[in-house]
């Protein structure tokens, strides 16, 4: 089954990516177009729009997923329902292509919808308490966008079909558009976890592994960004960009900081990708949305390489994520560690890597138009914090002392593990400038002065000084003391948002619900409808039975004293 | 009955029965007062030595009971009949006279309050002649009664027969008490289906009718008086399922064919804006459907009570009860064909 996914995955990447040099270079965008039923004035049709975007974003796609499966024959080949858990990720990719292709709200939603819930499947896949709480964490947040999406259908109607990409042009005064951005923009929110919804893609880290290399890094939270993407010519001068941009740049900074103080691996790589997620948000927000898909491609590489980095030593460290644990891997695997410090050094934005093409290309797009002081503080920051955390991990998990065991085997020759991952270090070298070469048919032309130029190269020295000396700390360092434990569990636990969308929720509402319980289901609604009623009709049926019960003369008697009560009843 | 008499050797009462019939013929056809009156009390008259059995005190009890009973209501219909024809010269119904007649014909019947006498009889008699108390000897008066009938005075009969019916057999463990009880309940819906038509009862009352058949027969074959009879012994499946099917439908529940009488005459009370009356019937009906619910529920849980020394040689008989089944199953949508 693995490897029969595998195959037809990589094949289909092959088919896509053919494809899309041909429509890239020719300028080519096929339509297809089936009327289902043409209504009233409203015409339900199924189209899938094939342009060089889509094609693209599914070669990558196909190709994630296509490692992805077959890292997963080794990483899962514990797992008794290896075929189930194929089928799941096999419909998660479908979900994703039909939200690719589709220039139709209708079936964005299939796709939406299915990405919510496969998630919500593939997250609650080890089956305990854990993962059911992850998992209903990750699928009532994705909800709340899939109720935005129907509203935007329902809004939609009034202009006839759900093709949006018609009404772009024409409508976007409209009083109808600016309700629908507004909830395209929520949807996006949610399922890419910016601010108010940030909570689930920590929490989700309870899926396994290659889940996590699929969906969380670069398929499910990627989807958000694509669809904006996609609705750019609608939202580029709304007002609620200008929110999106506030939000999302706050989700890079906050999860820049929560990640240099989490200890647990991958939830390090989540905070990485959360961030991530927020600088595609922010600059797609500035009013770049290629440079946003570009910045989602090449992130997509590294990050699914990082996430199989991990997954390798998560295997080798007994299932143990905690990085207080590991240490000085880099003599033990050479091979994954290849794979690891590629990967986070492309994250980092070194020159030359892939990260490092789209990454600059934001940051001097940053700088070179003039945005205000905020926004330029917090990317940069955020860029520093990336390498602050980046060089915090490498230290923790490459350099220090190994932390685990006396007795320890650190098996690096898994090679089905390891093919997977050479195939995403080689895109994740390369991609990043066949992508720049393709998708910019002319470059960005960007001309600053020389200090501003090198502040990224400042920002991540930075950084990376603070990473080595971060993770030297030992017992008496400041940031360990109870002194800084307000400020600490501030930063640490997201700003403490998680606890609106968990424990805020569920609190009152379970009280309440208990009280009710309580007095009404289990109290009144007895006496009144259930042992209550039955009593009653008992009582009477006993006291009834005094009357039954008697001789034969009493029986005559009564009759002659009905005749007469009945009698004068009615005579009167 | 047929059957049960042959099997006995008891071809006296064969004529017996034949006379019963001719006599209930006589009563509704007659044209003159007297005639119902004469009808009646050949009804009584044959139908007393139907249930008795010099052999057995207590049925000799029951048919004097019985025989009380019925002729103290003949007197009193005698009577009334007398005293409507020298009073009365004009017919319009709804006045006093017709107030004493239709209380004796209700104490023929054994509808509340005059019922005293009904369960404590049917608990006398065999199951057969159960039967024939329960369905044949209500036919005459229920026609008479539509002949001359206070219409204040029967609405307050009905309410009074449904909360009887419906009170009085929750407390009961004998089968008989708890048929007869139901028997009353179920008087109540006939003596409402009297006042709207005639045609209405007679529907009304095949269908009773034909169930209580069904659930008669079967306690008759399995000789069961008492509900700690019914599953103390190894049934098999169908009869139980039987036995579920023949009280949820004599309860009245939808997809078996003892709703449909309950259905008509529950359109015919709204149609005449009789709500509140509607109210006592669907709550006493509920009542009803527990105490039959609460006698066979326990015999389809997984795990049920089955004693395996207590063999139940049904094999000669099982046509009658799939058929019954089958009827009971089947006849709502069965009827929408017929009647299109």
């Amino acid at each position: 089954m693995c490897f029969n996914s595998f195959f037809f995955l990589f094949f289909f990447m092959l088919i896509n990516y053919f494809f899309f040099v041909y429509f890239i270079m020719n300028g080519l965008s096929v339509f297809f177009e089936w009327e289902i039923i043409s209504f009233n004035s409203m015409s339900i049709v199924m189209s899938i729009l094939l342009d060089w975007m889509s094609l693209l974003f599914m070669m990558f796609v196909s190709l994630i997923s296509s490692v992805v499966i077959f890292y997963s024959k080794s990483y899962m080949n514990s797992e008794l329902n290896l075929n189930r858990f194929i089928i799941l990720v096999l419909m998660f990719v479908f979900s994703m292509v039909l939200l690719i292709i589709s220039p139709n709200l209708i079936s964005i939603l299939l796709g939406w919808d299915g990405l919510g819930l496969i998630s919500y499947c593939l997250v609650i896949y080890y089956q305990n308490l854990k993962s059911y709480n992850a998992g209903m964490l990750t699928a009532l947040s994705n909800r709340i966008g899939d109720v935005m999406i129907l509203m935007v259908i329902c809004w939609v109607m009034n202009y006839g079909s759900w093709n949006y990409i018609f009404y772009f042009d024409f409508m976007k005064n409209d009083y109808v558009m600016f309700i629908i951005s507004f909830m395209i923009i929520i949807a996006a929110m949610t399922k890419s976890a910016q601010i108010p919804f940030s909570s689930w893609l920590p929490a989700a880290m309870a899926a396994p592994t290659p889940v996590s290399a699929l969906v969380h890094s670069s398929t499910l939270v990627t989807a958000g960004v694509y669809l904006l993407i996609r609705f750019n010519y609608l939202l580029i001068d709304m007002f609620f960009f200008k929110v999106l941009l506030f939000l999302s740049i706050l989700t890079m900074f906050m999860s820049g900081i929560s990640a240099n103080y989490e200890f647990d691996l991958k939830k390090i790589i989540a905070l990485s990708t959360l961030s991530q997620l927020g600088l595609m948000m922010s600059i797609l927000s500035l009013g770049f949305p290629d440079i946003a898909f570009f910045h989602l491609l090449t992130h997509a590489m590294f990050k699914a390489l990082l996430f199989m980095c991990a997954g390798v030593i998560i295997h080798m460290m007994n299932d143990i994520q905690d990085i207080r644990y590991m240490g000085g891997l880099s003599l033990y695997i050479p091979l994954t560690s290849l794979c690891l410090n590629i990967s986070n050094l492309s994250l980092c934005g070194i020159p030359f890597l892939s990260g490092f093409y789209s990454k600059d290309l934001i940051l001097e797009m940053v700088s070179f138009n003039s945005f205000n002081l905020m926004v330029f503080i917090l990317f940069y920051l955020s860029t520093g914090l990336t390498v602050f955390y980046t060089f915090r991990l490498i230290m923790y998990v490459m350099i220090n002392d190994f932390n685990l065991m006396m007795i320890y085997n650190l098996y690096d020759e898994d090679y089905i593990m390891l093919n997977s991952m050479f195939v995403l270090l080689f895109m994740s070298l390369l991609s990043g400038s066949f992508l720049s070469w393709f998708i910019f048919s002319y470059p960005y032309m960007i001309y600053l002065p020389f200090n501003l130029k090198l502040m990224v190269i400042y920002v991540s020295i930075l950084g990376s000084i603070l990473g080595f000396m971060v993770s030297n700390m030992g017992i008496y360092s400041l940031n360990k003391l109870l002194l800084s434990y307000n400020l600490s569990s501030f930063l640490c636990l997201m700003w403490f948002m998680p606890n609106l969308s968990t424990y805020g929720l569920s609190y009152i509402y379970l009280n309440f619900s208990q009280i009710l319980f309580k007095n009404i289901d289990m109290g009144w609604s007895e006496i009144y409808s259930g042992k209550g009623i039955f009593n009653i009709l008992k009582n009477y049926s006993v006291f009834y039975n005094i009357y039954q019960m008697n001789n034969f003369k009493i029986y005559l008697f009564s009759f002659i004293l009905w005749f007469m009560i009945l009698f004068i009843f009615f005579f009167i | 009955m047929f059957f049960f008499i042959l099997t006995n050797n008891n071809s006296n009462k064969m004529f017996f029965l034949f006379i019963l019939f001719f006599s209930t013929l006589i009563s509704i056809s007659s044209n003159s007062w007297f005639g119902c009156w004469i009808g009646l009390e050949i009804n009584l008259l044959s139908f007393i030595p139907l249930i008795s059995n010099s052999k057995n005190l207590l049925s000799v009890e029951t048919s004097l009971k019985y025989f009380l009973t019925q002729s103290l209501a003949s007197i009193n219909f005698l009577f009334m009949i007398l005293i409507k024809f020298s009073l009365l010269k004009n017919f319009n119904m709804n006045n006093i006279i017709s107030i004493m007649m239709n209380s004796s014909l209700l104490m023929k019947m054994g509808s509340a309050p005059f019922h005293f006498w009904f369960p404590n009889i049917v608990e006398g008699l065999s199951w057969m002649n159960n039967f024939m108390l329960m369905t044949w000897q209500k036919i005459s008066p229920m026609i008479l009664l539509s002949y001359y009938f206070n219409k204040n005075f029967l609405i307050f009969m009905i309410i009074m027969n449904l909360i009887i019916g419906s009170l009085g057999g929750l407390n009961q463990t004998s089968l008989r008490k708890l048929l007869a009880f139901s028997s009353i309940n179920n008087l109540g819906w006939m003596i409402f289906s009297i006042m709207i038509s005639e045609n209405l009862w007679l529907f009304y009352f095949l269908i009773y009718s034909m169930m209580i058949f069904m659930m008669i027969s079967l306690f008759f074959l399995m000789n069961m008086y008492f509900m700690n009879q019914l599953f103390i012994n190894n049934m098999n499946f169908f009869i139980k399922l039987n036995l579920l099917i023949n009280f949820l439908s004599l309860g009245g529940l939808p997809p078996f064919m003892g709703f449909m009488p309950k259905w008509i005459i529950i359109n015919f009370l709204l149609i005449n804006k009789f709500y509140f009356l509607t109210f006592i019937f669907m709550m006493t009906s509920l009542i009803i459907i527990y105490y039959y619910i609460r006698i066979i529920y326990s015999s389809f849980m997984f795990n049920y009570f089955k004693m395996k020394w207590v063999n139940l040689l049904m094999k000669n008989n099982m046509s009658l009860i799939n058929l019954s089944s089958f009827i009971s199953i089947s006849s709502m949508i069965l009827s929408t064909f017929i009647f299109m």
